[in-house]
């Protein structure tokens, strides 16, 4: 075992837990760089739970192709982390093994659903973490723990192994403390897939060639209609984001997307009407937790009924009412229609402009319990990244500084389609003008041989 | 858009999703707070067959094998002799 391998395997021993991050470690990890997959990522050397009672004990007969290509480059796959139950939720709350803490401050939730991954890294225990994004699994937790997360161009990373929620929207991203190894990751993990029929065959770029280019010359839009809105320190923190890329040479100026603001509802449509389809085929026959019952009816019923938690029987059931004869035409295609429209304001947008800027989350880390009670409040942590999954576009998450109570915010960067090596360029240099990955979670979060 | 208790059931047999009488209630009120948001969508003003086909067209494969193998009974909750074994189907 390498040095780096153990020393993750130690940190992860001792902060686990205080983070409930990590569900799982492989004490026998090959040599290699450490890495840590969210759990509904297969792997075939240790479990895939997607964070939930009706997968308890499922092992994967293969690895996801991300996995397999991270492996192929040198990677370790040492643990697998935390999530809201099949990726459904902002706060990793909806997981059933327990929620994730923030490691800024361990009564906040680390966000989610890709939680665990962020935390990890946050903390220490890993370099570098595989999450996966519907509406801002990876951004929104990167955002709230104070790391850089990616969400690549839908069809950039392929989908072979992820375990689907909504096929249309999912994506593996990434999670790190640095632009640069982000880049470097993207490298590794994306590229056609003969395994997933939706992976581009666009050439994989140098993606971290122009890290270190700057910022002059590039045109930055503020989509303004999600930010008019914008108050106290997220608003403050935005502010000055823009000046330090006004500073090194970039314009910012007033960008307009009129149907920013339907994102979520948008979302809660398509995403869980894909959702109860993909769900289906957990039902006590083939794999997973399977009820005492006396027929076959009763024995899908009460499978699932046992397995799933609260919040993916909520979206089950709306993607079931989204579908169901007399609202298909209301709901899901009307959904439908609307991000379409979205996806032409995009691409109109994106014209004028390189980049499209808001803040990442709408406020920082909130306190845990804070909104569970209250789902739809929850689905609101994501109004600023869902729009970057209903058009498809790739977008990142920088951190841009912290709130008053030492809780991180967040820049995100938009991208067009198979923008990743621009984003890497911009997220770059606004990483290097502003030096908040240096900035460690409290001491007694943070392993001393943090690297 | 108001769920009543009676159309959660609904689609409660729909989805294969047993509830007790309590958290039936519960869904179908959960349900309409979130639909009556959703319920905005109506305000846009949308073209008659706007959305229905995708920019890209959904690539397809040639329609050959190409999984690799897999042992079923591995994860199989109840396996027999090369099948899953499941109660009785006929005659419910």
């Amino acid at each position: 075992m390498s040095d780096l391998v153990g020393a993750a395997i130690r940190a992860i021993a001792e902060l686990n837990p205080r983070l409930n991050a990590v569900l799982r470690v492989n004490e026998s990890a090959p040599a290699g760089t450490p890495i840590a997959i969210k759990d509904n990522i297969v792997t075939t050397d240790m479990p895939t739970t997607c964070g939930s009672r009706i997968l308890p004990d499922f092992v994967s007969p293969f690895d996801a192709t991300a996995v397999a290509r991270l492996r192929g480059a040198g990677w370790s796959i040492v643990a697998k982390t935390n999530l809201d139950e099949f990726a459904m939720g902002s706060s990793t709350e909806h997981s059933a093994f327990g929620v994730t803490r923030n490691p800024w401050n361990l009564d906040c939730v680390a966000g989610g659903s890709s939680g665990g991954s962020a935390a990890a890294v946050a903390a220490g225990m890993v370099p570098a973490a595989l999450g996966s994004e519907t509406g801002g699994s990876v951004r929104q937790p990167a955002a709230f723990c104070g790391v850089v997360g990616l969400k690549p161009t839908y069809g950039r990373v392929s989908r072979n192994g992820l375990v689907a929620f909504a096929s249309g929207l999912d994506q593996i991203g990434i999670v790190t403390r640095t632009v640069r190894q982000c880049a470097e990751l993207l490298g590794v993990i994306a590229g056609r897939d003969p395994f997933d029929s939706t992976s581009s065959a666009a050439p994989v770029d140098e993606y971290a060639a122009d890290v270190d280019a700057g910022v002059r010359g590039l045109r930055f839009g503020v989509v303004r209609e999600a930010v008019e809105k914008l108050e106290g320190e997220v608003g403050a923190n935005f502010d000055a984001a823009l000046g330090v890329l006004r500073a090194g040479g970039a314009t910012v100026e007033d960008a307009s997307v009129p149907t920013i603001g339907y994102a979520i509802a948008i979302y809660y449509i398509v995403a869980n009407a894909e959702a109860s389809a993909n769900l289906s085929r957990f039902d006590g026959v083939r794999y997973g937790h399977r009820a005492r019952a006396a027929t076959l009816k009763d024995l899908y019923f009460r499978s699932r009924g046992e397995g799933f938690g609260d919040e993916v029987k909520r979206r089950i059931m709306l993607g079931t009412f989204a579908l169901s004869a007399g609202y298909y035409d209301s709901y899901y295609g009307r959904a439908q229609a609307v991000r379409e429209r979205m996806r032409g304001d995009f691409a109109e947008a994106f014209r004028r402009f390189d980049y499209l800027l808001t803040p990442t989350t709408p406020e920082a880390a909130f306190r845990i319990g804070a909104k569970t009670g209250d789902p739809l409040s929850m689905y609101l942590s994501d109004i600023f990244t869902a729009p970057a999954n209903l058009v498809g576009i790739p977008a990142i998450a920088v951190p841009s500084g912290f709130s008053r109570q030492r809780l991180p915010l967040s820049l995100q960067i938009m991208a067009p389609h198979f923008g990743e090596r621009a984003l890497f360029r911009a997220a770059g240099y606004f990483e290097r003008e502003t030096g908040y990955w240096r900035e460690s979670p409290p001491p007694h979060i943070t392993p001393p041989d943090r690297a | 858009m108001k769920i009543t208790r009676h159309e959660a059931k609904r689609i409660a047999d729909l989805a294969h999703l047993a509830f007790d009488e309590p958290a039936l209630d519960r869904m179908a009120a959960e349900m309409t707070k979130i639909l009556t948001y959703i319920d905005q969508l109506a305000e846009v003003e949308v073209e008659a067959n706007e959305g229905q086909a995708s920019a890209c067209p959904t690539p397809l494969r040639d329609d050959v094998i190409t999984s690799r193998p897999a042992d079923p009974a591995r994860n199989a909750p109840e396996w027999d002799n090369g099948y899953f074994v499941v109660p009785k189907v006929i005659g419910e």
